[in-house]
C-alpha cells in the first residue's frame, strides 16, 4: 500500500475499519484528480456526480451574495471535498468549489458509489457513520454561530484550523466566519495572548 | 388479531406513515409492516417539553400530525432552530447520535402524534431489517441536506425575500405558530415580521385573509 491509499484507509478506519480486500474493491473504483491553482471543481449550478479526498492542496467553498463572495468551507488535505450537497440531493449546487492552491486529489463517481452500496452492506454502514459525523460538527457548527461571541469563533477557528489560518486569505477567514474584515484585524493580536 | 395489531392499530395512519417514508425510500407495505415492529407511536398534548437541556434524547421522530419545535435558550428568549411540522424528521440530533445531554430543547406547540424510533430499537433494525441501514442512511442524507439549505437560506437571501420564501412555502404556518417563534426560527426581528406580513395578505388565492 502506498502513501496515499495508507491515509485513505486511516480516514476510512476512523469511521469504520475496512479490511485490506474491502479496500482494494474501493480503489479499484477510484480515480486520480488534479486542479490547478484557482481552477474550478465544480461551479455553482452543476450537479455534482463525485466525492474527491484531498490529498493535498486546499479547495474553498463559496457563493455570491450579489457581489460580495461569502465563503462558507475550507476543504485541506485529508477531508472530503466536491459539491456534497447537490451529490446528496441531485439537484444543482448552490456553492462554488474552486482551488486556492494546486490539488491532488482521488475521486469517486455517484454510479460507483452507488454499486459498492449494493455489493457490501458495509458501505452503506461506513456512509451513514461519516454522515453522523458530518450531521453533528453541522449541527455544532450553528450552535457556535449562535451562542459563540465573534472573539470566541475566531478563537476556536484558530484552534481547530491552525494550518488554514496561515494558508487561506485573512478576507476569506473573515467572510467564513461572518466577521467584519476591519474586526478581523483587530481580533488578530488574542492568539498571541491566548 | 394480527401481531403488529398493538404497535400501529390503525390502517390509515400506517398509509399515512408510508407516504412519509416515501421521501426517503420507497418501502413495500410488508416492509412497513416489518419497520413498524420497531418504531412506537407517541401523543402529547400542547405545549409538553419532550426534552430538556442536559437530558439525553432517545428518539428520533417523525411528525404525523402537530408541531414540535427545537430551540435554545438564550438571556433575550428563545432561539427557534427548527419548526417540524407533518412529515419532517425531529430530534435533538447531537444528542441522539452521540447519547451525550442536550443543549437544545423539543417542545410541542400543538396536540402531537409521532412516530418514534428508540435509539436502542435504531440499533436493532439497523442489524435485522432488510432495509435499515439503507433507510437510516437515506435518513441522515436528507437531514444533511434540509440543515445545509437552512443555512444556506439564512446566509444568502435578504429578510424580505425569506419571509416570502417560507410563507408561499408553508402558508398554513402563520396561522399555527405564534408569530414570535416564526420570526426568532427565521431570524428577523419581530417588528420587521410585523412589517413584512402584509406581504402575505394580497396574493391571490388568499381572499379569506384579506382585510
Amino acid at each position: 500500500m502506498d502513501v496515499i491509499q495508507q491515509r485513505l484507509k486511516n480516514f476510512l478506519d476512523q469511521f469504520l475499519p475496512v479490511t485490506d480486500a474491502e479496500f482494494e474493491m474501493l480503489w479499484q473504483l477510484l480515480e486520480p484528480r488534479s486542479l490547478k491553482k484557482k481552477e474550478f471543481l465544480l461551479q455553482q449550478g452543476e450537479t455534482e456526480q463525485h466525492l474527491y479526498f484531498m490529498v493535498s492542496g486546499l479547495v474553498h467553498q463559496y457563493f455570491y451574495k450579489g457581489k460580495e463572495m461569502v465563503s462558507t468551507d475550507f476543504f485541506p488535505a485529508g477531508r472530503i471535498t466536491g459539491g456534497v450537497i447537490s451529490f446528496l440531493s441531485g439537484e444543482p449546487s448552490y456553492y462554488t468549489l474552486q482551488a486556492l492552491e494546486p490539488c491532488e486529489m482521488i475521486s469517486l463517481s455517484k454510479t460507483s458509489l452507488e454499486w459498492l452500496y449494493t455489493v457490501n452492506k458495509k458501505w452503506q454502514k461506513l456512509a451513514r457513520e461519516l454522515l453522523i459525523t458530518y450531521l453533528i460538527s453541522q449541527e455544532k457548527e450553528i450552535m457556535d454561530t449562535i451562542q459563540l461571541t465573534m472573539r470566541e469563533r475566531y478563537v476556536q477557528f484558530s484552534r481547530s484550523y491552525p494550518e488554514l489560518l496561515e494558508k487561506v486569505p485573512q478576507r476569506r477567514i473573515a467572510s467564513y466566519l461572518n466577521i467584519k474584515p476591519e474586526t478581523f484585524s483587530r481580533l488578530k493580536p488574542l492568539l498571541k495572548n491566548g | 388479531m394480527d401481531k403488529y395489531d398493538n404497535i400501529i392499530p390503525d390502517v390509515a395512519l400506517l398509509s399515512k406513515i408510508s407516504g412519509y417514508f416515501q421521501q426517503f425510500l420507497p418501502l413495500s407495505i410488508p416492509e412497513m409492516a416489518e419497520l413498524a415492529r420497531y418504531c412506537e407511536i407517541r401523543r402529547f398534548p400542547k405545549r409538553t417539553i419532550l426534552i430538556e437541556e442536559g437530558e439525553t434524547d432517545d428518539f428520533l421522530n417523525l411528525v404525523v400530525q402537530g408541531i414540535v419545535m427545537k430551540y435554545i435558550r438564550m438571556p433575550r428568549g428563545e432561539m427557534i432552530l427548527q419548526l417540524a411540522t407533518e412529515g419532517h424528521i425531529i430530534s435533538a440530533e447531537i444528542s441522539f447520535l452521540s447519547r451525550q445531554p442536550s443543549q437544545v430543547i423539543i417542545e410541542t406547540l400543538e396536540p402531537t402524534t409521532l412516530i418514534s424510533l428508540s435509539y436502542d430499537k435504531m440499533q436493532e433494525a439497523l442489524e435485522n431489517f432488510s432495509r435499515g441501514e439503507e433507510l437510516g442512511r437515506r435518513i441522515l442524507e436528507n437531514m444533511y441536506v434540509k440543515k445545509d439549505e437552512k443555512k444556506y437560506a439564512w446566509l444568502a437571501i435578504g429578510v424580505r425575500e425569506r419571509f416570502i420564501h417560507y410563507m408561499e412555502h408553508h402558508p398554513h404556518m402563520l396561522q399555527r405558530v405564534p408569530q414570535k417563534y416564526l420570526a426568532s426560527y427565521l431570524n428577523i426581528k419581530p417588528e420587521t415580521f410585523s412589517r413584512l406580513k402584509h406581504l402575505t395578505r394580497k396574493r391571490p388565492g388568499r381572499e379569506k385573509e384579506v382585510i
